[in-house]
């Protein structure tokens, strides 16, 4: 009996030996995959358990902070967006259920304090799970005035700093209320397009604000094309896709590439294209970063590339064989973003030399320590400074007595252009408007778009732009 | 040193244990340094120190060990109750003590475990009784039925009682018919088997236990059953073949009540695969393997894991009770967790050896029994947590939230230490000397063959 109740030990013992190993594989070796697996709750109460960084704007109003609470003797950090109206789409959101987006994704490292040696001293007990502050280049000011000149309308606003890149507004309608997203996200993805940034991957043809592009290729150009180059027009032009007329059936006979600008002449930037061609106008294009995502700091999956597209996908600037009359006054296959034609007229704006948009200026740790400092980065040079300033030149007749007059601004020199792009439905429009202020040196770039309008570029798309532009310069910069 | 001595000595560490656990639990939740609730780790330590007198009083010559092993265990227990929510120790303490006083009970009037040798059928009956009570009168809380209502919106689950009863019953049927079992007479398909006036009490005894808890809805006490039936069996007859036997008999069984009822197949279809169903019926198993990952090796740390939610709720559903072994993994980490198993591992170890140094047959499948009854469950609810096998309800002995389990396994443990008391010193009714020698012939036979020398 005795060797029966030994026995009888050894098994039971051998049934623990057995949950050991399995407590082993889910504790030990299995852990880090069941960690990272989507939907475990443990790991994001991790995530809760740091105090993440705020999220700040240039003129130090907090749109993202992180509020404590003491949940079974545990502090968590709740999300909390005490504007969560005034750049929903560029701040971005954090949470369990929907995920990450905007800022709060691309500086998700900085925000939940996991850059730099950060990690290895929380680990050791040295340093408090606390992120890092973005202190970003929105101006609330110039924001809260974009937000409202697009209120009850489709569209979009972008203001750039032509001299360092940053971004002073980015606003999309309709938006949406961060602070809704934690209770309440299914109503917000009801309404639909308000998650997507139409600043960054709103897709439009540019219409006539892509004459600027046309302009430059044009001067840029071995064709000796100059601001006083003298174009015939007599209304019509017949081009390998049919033929070609002004807006609004207008005739304006002989008249000088600015006027051509200034009156946004058809026939004249197509005559223009096609002289160019699609090696000329392509690589202006490439230059000015049509053809390629823009590197602002946005998760890449909120940002599109503009450029000339076929179908869904995007093909390079200079293919041969397209109908160049056509992309040389913003139809046929040219798909762009807001930010896109901003970073034209930025581009316009600093001498020609084109910079990476950013939204953050400043990363600072809770110590007051900068980690990172944001400095203005060139990609490229799209026309010569002289070139630039000839455009400035061209672009600000248009405002001063072309179509773009509603973006005057008293006592002050704005320089612009206006584009009204047709969209399938007859009657509305895409009203557009890139602009510059003041131009003599400019402290503003902007890009606006209006969708389904009546309206055109110079009466809906150049008052908004101008209201920006005006607040932008209101802080003395 | 005397080994009440030792058993003092060695309640120690679980005693510190438990006040060190519950300062850190009340430490950690409140962020300063406190020493959390001292009155009432001071009343467990009290209860514990009683049990210990009272075997110092009476069974003076009972293993030192086995006390000291359950204090250890009880305090992790009550300490990770208090962990998920104070009331809920508060409640278990309160159990811890009905449990104290029944173990005492038994010591005290149980002088010797013989005399329940004698009243094995009508034990036996009372445990299958307890179990039709809860058949008839039952209250059934997620989809089984194994409480009564008491008074006060409180319940017992009877079926824990009659665990003990049929051991009790089973070791003294088994110890009757011993010689019958070693001795098969015929064989059938290569296996043997014992006369019919062995199998057919037997097999009648299972055939209830088991239909009242298909009824009952409750596969684990089945499984437990049947396990502390096979491996009685087997330390009684001494025949691998009936352990075999009877594995192969209740695979092909499990397949059929997997087959026929619908909650024991939900509970194999989450173990085989939990996360295909994750939101749903796999959650639980689910959400527990996610917290015992979180502990990983060193544990989050008592108050550290994240196992309640901010409305009360818990993370893991059933975390003080199925899940308790959860908690301790995600807190105390993988060490921790086995620390913990190894102390049940301890305890079984200590309750074998008990039935080993027995002198008699019914000695030694009583303390053999008991002890399965503790290891197996201990084995049977962590299995489930760790998907080793498919989840079951039974209770993690001295640990899960719950007054009868904690009841019952203290008057076992008791009735343990009576075994191995008794074992050193065998049992002398006081009485007059001229009695002695009549009596003595009634109640212990060996003597007698000592005239004849």
């Amino acid at each position: 009996m005795n060797r029966n109740i030994s026995r009888l030990n050894w098994a039971l013992a051998a049934g623990f030996v057995l949950l050991v190993v399995m407590l082993g594989w889910w504790q030990v070796v299995d852990a880090e995959d069941l960690r990272g697996r989507a939907g475990n709750q443990q790991t994001a109460h991790r995530e809760r358990l740091i105090d993440r960084g705020s999220i700040l704007t240039a003129d130090g109003v907090a749109v993202a902070r992180s509020a404590a609470k003491k949940v079974d003797g545990q502090t968590i950090y709740r999300r909390v967006y005490p504007e969560g109206t005034l750049a929903p789409h560029v701040v971005g959101f954090t949470d369990d259920n929907v995920g990450t987006t905007g800022l709060e994704s691309t500086y998700d490292r900085y925000l939940s304090g996991s850059y730099g040696t950060e990690p290895l001293l929380q680990r050791l007990n040295l340093k408090a799970k606390r992120g890092a502050t973005l202190k970003t280049t929105l101006i609330a000011r110039v924001q809260r005035v974009a937000n409202q000149q697009l209120l009850g309308r489709t569209g979009a606003v972008v203001a750039l700093d032509p001299k360092t890149g940053a971004v002073l507004a980015m606003a999309s309608s309709p938006g949406y209320d961060l602070s809704k997203v934690a209770s309440g996200f299914a109503t917000i993805q009801k309404q639909e397009g308000v998650l997507v940034n139409r600043a960054t991957s709103g897709r439009y043809a540019p219409g006539s604000t892509f004459k600027v592009v046309t302009a430059t290729a044009a001067l840029e150009s071995d064709l000796s094309y100059t601001p006083t180059t003298q174009f015939d027009d007599n209304g019509s032009i017949s081009t390998p896709g049919g033929p070609i007329r002004n807006f609004g059936g207008k005739t304006f006979g002989r008249h000088s590439l600015t006027d051509a600008l200034t009156f946004s002449i058809n026939t004249t930037f197509a005559r223009i294209g096609t002289n160019l061609g699609a090696k000329r106008l392509g690589a202006e294009m490439t230059a000015f970063g049509f053809g390629a995502r823009p590197g602002i700091d946005l998760p890449e999956n909120q940002v599109i590339a503009s450029g000339r597209y076929k179908g869904p996908t995007l093909v390079a600037s200079d293919q041969e064989g397209e109908d160049t009359a056509r992309i040389a006054i913003g139809q046929e296959q040219l798909v762009v973003a807001p930010l896109q034609m901003a970073m034209v007229a930025q581009a316009i704006g600093n001498d020609g030399t084109l910079l990476r948009p950013y939204l953050v200026q400043t990363i600072v740790d809770r110590g007051g320590a900068v980690v990172r400092e944001q400095t203005p980065q060139e990609v490229g040079q799209v026309a010569s400074a002289q070139t630039a300033g000839e455009l400035l030149g061209m672009m600000r007749r248009v405002v001063d007595e072309g179509t773009g007059t509603s973006a005057a601004l008293a006592g002050l020199s704005v320089a612009g252009k206006t584009g009204t792009a047709e969209t399938g439905d007859s009657g509305l429009n895409n009203a557009w408007f890139i602009g510059l202020a003041p131009a003599e040196s400019p402290k503003v770039a902007v890009a606006v778009v209006i969708e389904n309008t009546g309206g055109t570029g110079g009466s809906d798309a150049a008052p908004v732009a101008r209201e920006v532009m005006q607040a932008a310069l209101a802080g003395g910069g | 040193m005397s080994p009440r001595t030792r058993e003092l000595g060695f309640l120690i560490p679980g005693a510190l244990l438990g006040v060190i656990g519950v300062a850190s639990v009340a430490s950690a939740k409140s962020n300063v340094l406190e020493p959390g609730p001292v009155a009432v780790a001071a009343a467990v330590i009290g209860l514990f120190l009683a049990m210990h007198c009272a075997l110092r009083w009476r069974m003076p010559q009972a293993d030192p060990y086995l006390l000291p092993i359950v204090g250890a265990i009880t305090a992790i227990g009550l300490v990770t109750l208090q962990r998920i929510d104070p009331a809920l120790a508060r409640d278990q303490v309160i159990w811890v003590a009905v449990g104290a006083i029944g173990f005492i009970g038994v010591v005290l009037i149980v002088p010797d475990h013989h005399v329940l040798e004698r009243y094995r059928y009508m034990i036996g009956l009372t445990g299958v009784g307890l179990l039709v009570i809860t058949m008839i009168f039952g209250t059934e809380i997620n989809g089984a039925r194994l409480w009564i209502e008491i008074g006060g919106g409180q319940t017992v689950q009877l079926g824990e009682f009659s665990k003990v009863l049929i051991v009790i019953f089973l070791a003294g049927f088994l110890r009757d018919k011993r010689e019958l079992l070693a001795v098969p007479t015929r064989k059938v398909i290569g296996v043997p088997v014992p006369p019919a006036a062995v199998v057919g009490p037997l097999a009648l005894f299972l055939v209830a236990a088991l239909a009242l808890v298909v009824v009952l809805n409750d596969f684990g006490t089945a499984l437990l059953f049947f396990g502390i039936f096979l491996a009685m069996i087997y330390v009684a007859a001494g025949r691998a073949a009936y352990a075999i036997s009877g594995f192969v008999l209740f695979i092909a069984g499990s397949v059929a009540v997997w087959a026929l009822v619908p909650r024991v197949a939900d509970r194999v279809t989450n173990w085989l695969d939990p996360f295909s169903d994750e939101q749903d019926q796999g959650y639980q198993l689910v959400q527990s393997l996610y917290a015992l990952a979180d502990g990983g090796t060193f544990g989050r740390g008592l108050g550290g894991g994240f196992l309640v939610l901010e409305n009360g709720g818990r993370v893991v559903p059933a975390l003080e009770t199925d899940f308790l072994f959860t908690a301790i993994g995600a807190e105390l980490g993988f060490i921790g967790a086995v620390g913990v198993l190894l102390l049940f591992v301890v305890l079984a170890a200590r309750g074998f050896a008990i039935a080993a140094r027995a002198p008699d047959g019914f000695s030694k499948l009583l303390a053999a029994g008991l002890t399965t009854v503790v290891g197996l469950q201990a084995l049977l609810i962590v299995g489930g947590v760790v998907r080793l096998v498919p989840l079951t309800g039974v209770t993690l002995p001295f640990m899960s939230y719950g007054g009868s389990s904690v009841v019952t396994n203290f008057a076992l443990i008791a009735l343990l230490l009576v075994i191995s008391h008794r074992t050193e010193r065998p049992y002398r009714p006081r009485m007059r000397r001229r009695d002695r020698a009549a009596e003595r012939s009634l109640l212990d036979p060996e003597p007698i063959e000592a005239y004849g020398e």
